[in-house]
């Protein structure tokens, strides 16, 4: 029983995501079609179009096993790997180190300011 | 009947490979042996042994590949539950991912171009710590190669994901808000994934950062492809 209610909600899902690829193509949005249909289904959350119970058991399921659906793109590096012999290494650390820098800059600045705001908070509290 | 049969053989490889390799992290959570990581080298291995081309896993790959569209999707629930926390913390999110962006596009221009890259790989790289279609999406406008941009993407993604633990305690990012955009940022979806062993808010943001960072880098990266290569 689980699994059909899992399946006729992944189903639903789906139609967002063709939905949202349906609107990218005729609107020529630079954005890809899986990131419209979740701003759409975030937007019939919101006006309570679509109740969140219809939807929650299947997403779950998408979610909990996220990394499995990426598996098949992340196996096509094995064309490339020509690009990151010999010297071509040296992309492999700038995109690297690149990445470094970018999550430790989001980082420390998200947390600044996530830390300052909850200091401004606390010392409105204790006044 | 034989297609049937390699489309079967190729996606029960996959989830098998997949189911195992999650076990093994469950048991051993090193950030080495996360299960995408393992996935990928022991698929590749497989198919390199077996002299199968990556064209011919991916006639049973592709059903998998298509589920990653709706699991996208997916990821409106986590922002809707987690609405209101995302809304009083706009400020940290938006400083956060535009300091990331901007470091991105700088140094992987900075360095590319200062060891001499040809200009097309430098492209090709330039969007990678963005979610892969809209990266494929930039590398073309940029003059770039979009299927080299896929294996530059996937280096952020798994790369990053990989350091993450390392980076989060070398450099105190010790809140939930941090984590999520530092993952979110610089490794999208696969960096998403990872911040939901942070908790739900962490992976909220992380993927609200993925999806801002895929905005302010198809806006940046092009303006300052121009200001290099003037």
């Amino acid at each position: 029983m689980k699994i059909f209610v899992t399946i006729i909600q992944i189903a639903l899902l789906v139609v967002f995501y063709l939905v949202g690829d349906w609107l990218q193509r005729l609107l020529h949005l630079p954005i890809p079609g899986s990131i419209i249909g979740m701003l759409l289904l975030f937007i019939c959350l919101l006006i309570k179009a679509v109740p969140l119970k219809w939807i929650e058991t299947g997403a779950g399921f998408l979610l909990t096993h996220l990394t499995l659906f990426f598996i098949p793109v992340t196996v096509g590096v094995m064309n490339h790997y020509q690009l990151f012999a010999g010297s071509g290494i040296f992309l492999f650390f700038i995109t690297l180190f690149s990445t470094i820098c970018v999550m430790v800059s989001a980082g420390l600045t998200a947390n600044y300011f996530a830390k300052r705001k909850k200091k401004i908070s606390c010392q409105k509290h204790s006044s | 009947m034989s297609e049937a049969l390699i489309i079967i053989a190729m996606v029960l490889l996959t989830v098998t490979t997949f189911f195992l390799m999650t076990r093994l992290y469950q048991r051993f959570p090193t950030p080495i042996l996360i299960p995408i990581l393992t996935s990928t080298a022991i698929i590749i291995a497989i198919l390199l042994s077996l002299r199968l081309p990556y064209d011919t896993y991916m006639t049973g790959g592709k059903f998998i590949d298509y589920l990653l569209g709706p699991a996208v999707v997916a990821l409106a629930i986590p922002l809707y539950k987690q609405r209101i926390m995302l809304m009083k913390n706009m400020v940290s999110l938006i400083g956060g991912v535009l300091v990331g962006s901007l470091a991105g596009i700088l140094t992987g221009l900075w360095l590319a171009k200062g060891i001499g890259v040809e200009k097309m790989l430098v492209t090709s790289l330039v969007p990678k710590s963005v979610t892969t279609p809209v990266a494929m999406n930039i590398a073309t406008e940029i003059g770039g190669n979009p299927s080299l941009t896929v294996a530059f993407v996937m280096i952020a993604g798994i790369g990053g994901t990989v350091l993450s633990p390392y980076l989060i305690k070398l450099f105190r990012i010790d809140h939930a808000l941090g984590q999520g955009i530092a993952l979110g940022s610089a490794s999208h979806a696969i960096g998403t994934a990872k911040a939901f062993e942070y908790g739900e808010d962490a992976a909220s943001v992380s993927s609200v950062a993925m999806t801002l960072c895929a905005i302010t880098v198809s806006i940046l990266a092009p303006l300052f492809m121009m200001a290099f290569y003037a």
